[in-house]
């Protein structure tokens, strides 16, 4: 068992707490994404699995044994950074053997291993060659394989692929989850691009200022998020959030009602924010839908999809729109249709989700 | 088949061809204009640099006039222009002189132990500071050693006599304590050699740390990082990352100090010889100086002081090829 558990881990630099009791259970060969915005204390955490950082409290446990006070190279992870953190001085084989030869691995071990990742990463021409030499993917891979080679119980990841153009970041992503398919490691992934998470994680931990604000995986997270900041994290572009009131049948944002069932009950003029990904309006009326007339602001044209910038009320919308290979037909739109199964509704006040009742 | 307005084939390549040639013709403009661009943008520049300049030709440059009397014999009355030519007789004079060769082999054998203990010193105590992790004791130390390289060589010169006094002096009262006798030290030739380079190191250890520091500090944090995880120790860190991090700066570091190897610190020598120690302790520069300002001798002196420069050209080229062969690392 090769779990990760966190257990009230707190972070405080002096008087300053960053990170404010996180739990969190990483299962055996599980891949979790710790995904939140800049400053959120996400490579904080991970630098405290790592042992990189002090625990200030709680419990750290990995593989069952308590951590907090057991040396880096004792905890069995290997880390990958976001700079890669090659040294310039060694070449690739060099590079990849350093925490073998701490370890003190027999010479041919090293060189074995050595040669199976790098066949692995596709790194087989390139092990004569320094850092320097390398392209930006190829430093990247290098890095994996150095933590590869280790053989750890847990693969820590810092942001590794954000020094990469979008294209190499694309193929890159997906090598590393061909990897982990394939070695099965226990993962922990920190980085701040939504798409990077929903991509590669098993599960995505959402953090925002210290705190997890939901765990689950990709698909819960999209299609249930917990609150509006979830909501708002996930899904590009995010979900329209806009300040409205509960009716009998449905809500009013505005002057427009929006009609879906199952939150009526008594909770008329609670106040809500309503969401709408997105993806899910149509251009035409179908059944359970309500319009929304909106003020086309813009379009932006994907190729196969849209967005529509517009005005809704007070609010600013976005909302994707199929092309069927043509932007003409979109520029004279001045309503959508949302379908009422599809809804969101949070809090106003909390921001937490709102389920329907009955 | 469309023919229409569209080109032929052939005359499509030569259009391509062509293109180039007129980019050049209208874009390129010529070398005089581009300097004159360039100076007219980066002014400033240039004139931040002119003191530099000025004083290179005057302090520098200009005596170079007066070299020429290395290969002459030279007398003040008739000045430097009007001396007779004689070739290389004062090279032939000096070569014979056993003074001089003994200057000669002093100053390199006082060299070498620099080299051996001086050079090692700085980059030594720079990676113990690295180890130091509680900041303000770090920021004491350093200002401690710093200190030595503020203060006058004449000064430096005086606590050294002081200390190594025989009959006030710290070491001899600390041998005394041992029934032993006063040492002599200052005018027992075996003595002196030691003594300067350790003087050197006291005074100038700690300032020249300060290069390697900053070769130190300028080590990406994430590598160390990197160690740890992999577990790597403090020593192994040492070795395997900060010194192979900073070996270029040791390698530049290493060139400057060889192409010194001739200029022994004059004033330093000059402040702790006696004519008993002469025997180890005079180096070329001393020499040249007494010669040249005590005796008269310009020319000797100056023919003299050439050999020393010439010898510093040719070490200095040759560490810097070496160095550029043997780690791409040089000082140009
Ligand atoms: N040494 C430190 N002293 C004080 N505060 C710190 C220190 N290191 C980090 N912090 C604070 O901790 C918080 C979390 O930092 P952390 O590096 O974990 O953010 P992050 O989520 O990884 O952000 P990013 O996406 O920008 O990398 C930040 O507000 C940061 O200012
Ligand atoms: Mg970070």
């Amino acid at each position: 068992m090769s779990g990760v558990n966190l257990s009230g881990i707190v972070k405080a630099y002096g008087a300053v707490e960053v990170v404010h009791g996180i739990n969190l259970d990483v299962a055996e060969k599980e891949f979790v994404v710790l995904v939140g915005p800049s400053g959120c204390g996400k490579s904080t955490t991970l630098r405290m699995i790592a042992g990189l950082e002090e625990i200030t409290a709680g419990n750290l446990m990995i593989d069952g044994r308590r951590m907090n006070r057991i040396a880096p190279k004792d905890r069995d992870v290997a880390m990958v950074f976001q700079n890669y953190a090659l040294y310039p001085h060694l070449n690739v084989a060099d590079n990849m053997a350093f925490g073998l030869r701490i370890r003190k691995m027999p010479k041919a071990e090293i060189a074995t291993t050595i040669a199976d990742v790098a066949e692995i990463l596709g790194l087989t021409n390139y092990l004569e060659r320094r850092p320097a030499d390398l392209s930006g993917g190829q430093r990247q891979r290098v890095a994996m394989g150095r933590a590869i080679v280790r053989h750890p119980k847990v693969f820590l990841f810092d942001e590794p692929l954000s020094n990469l153009d979008a294209k190499l970041r694309t193929q890159m992503r997906a090598e590393i989850k061909r990897l982990h398919n394939r070695l099965g490691v226990t993962s922990i992934y920190v980085t701040h691009d939504q798409v990077e998470a929903m991509t590669l994680a098993d599960r995505i931990v959402v953090m925002n200022d210290g705190a997890i604000e939901q765990v689950g995986t990709p698909m819960e997270l999209f299609n249930h998020p917990a609150n509006t900041f979830v909501a708002g994290f996930l899904g590009s572009p995010p979900m329209n959030q806009m300040k409205g009131v509960l009716t009998e049948h449905g809500a009013k944002i505005g002057d427009t009602e929006i009609k879906f069932d199952g939150f009526a009950n008594g909770q008329a003029g609670r106040d809500v924010i309503v969401g709408i990904r997105p993806e899910h309006v149509t251009l035409a009326a179908g059944e359970q839908t309500s319009a929304l007339p909106i003020e086309l602001d813009l379009v932006e044209p994907l190729g196969s999809e849209a967005l529509l910038h517009a005005r809704f009320g007070n609010d600013n919308v976005v909302f994707k729109a199929d092309t069927k290979g043509d932007i003409q037909h979109l520029s004279g739109v001045g309503e959508v249709y949302v379908p009422a199964p599809l809804i969101k509704l949070f809090d106003a006040e909390t921001g937490h989700a709102l389920n329907a009742k009955g | 088949m469309v023919q229409g307005n569209t080109p032929a084939p052939g005359s499509a390549i030569e259009s391509v061809e062509d293109t180039p040639d007129t980019l050049h013709d209208t874009f390129t403009d010529s070398r005089g204009s581009r300097l004159y661009d360039h100076f007219k943008r980066e002014w400033q520049i240039y004139v931040m640099l002119l003191p530099t300049i000025v004083w290179f030709l005057v302090f520098l440059y200009k005596p170079m006039y007066g070299l020429q009397i290395a290969f002459k014999d030279y007398s003040i009355f008739r000045g430097v222009a009007n001396s007779p030519w004689i070739g290389l007789e004062h090279f032939e004079t000096l070569f014979s002189n056993d003074q001089f060769i003994r200057a000669v082999t002093n100053t390199i054998k006082i060299s070498a132990l620099n080299l051996l203990f001086g050079f090692p010193a700085p980059i030594i105590l720079a990676l113990m500071f690295n180890e130091i992790l509680h900041a303000t004791y770090k920021k004491t130390a350093q200002t401690i050693v710093y200190l030595p390289h503020f203060i006058s060589s004449v000064i430096i010169a005086g606590i050294v006599i002081t200390a190594f006094s025989p009959t006030a002096g710290i070491v001899n009262t600390i041998i005394g304590w041992f029934g032993l006798d006063p040492v002599y030290f200052l005018t027992q030739p075996q003595w002196f050699r030691p003594i300067f380079v350790g003087t050197g190191i006291w005074q100038e250890a700690g300032f020249g740390s300060i290069v390697f520091l900053a070769a130190i500090a300028g080590v990406n944090p994430s590598l160390y990082e990197s160690a740890v995880v992999d577990g790597a120790n403090r020593w192994q860190m040492m070795w395997k990352i900060t010194i192979p991090s900073i070996l270029p700066t040791i390698l530049i570091m290493l060139i400057i100090r060889i192409g010194n190897i001739m200029e022994v610190s004059f004033e330093l020598v000059i402040l702790l010889y006696h004519p008993a120690t002469y025997e180890t302790a005079d180096v070329v520069n001393t020499w040249v100086y007494r010669q040249g300002l005590q005796s008269g001798q310009y020319d000797l002196a100056a023919a003299a002081g050439l050999f020393n420069a010439v010898v510093a050209f040719v070490l200095v080229m040759t560490a810097n090829t070496l160095s550029r062969r043997f780690s791409q690392t040089s000082l140009w």
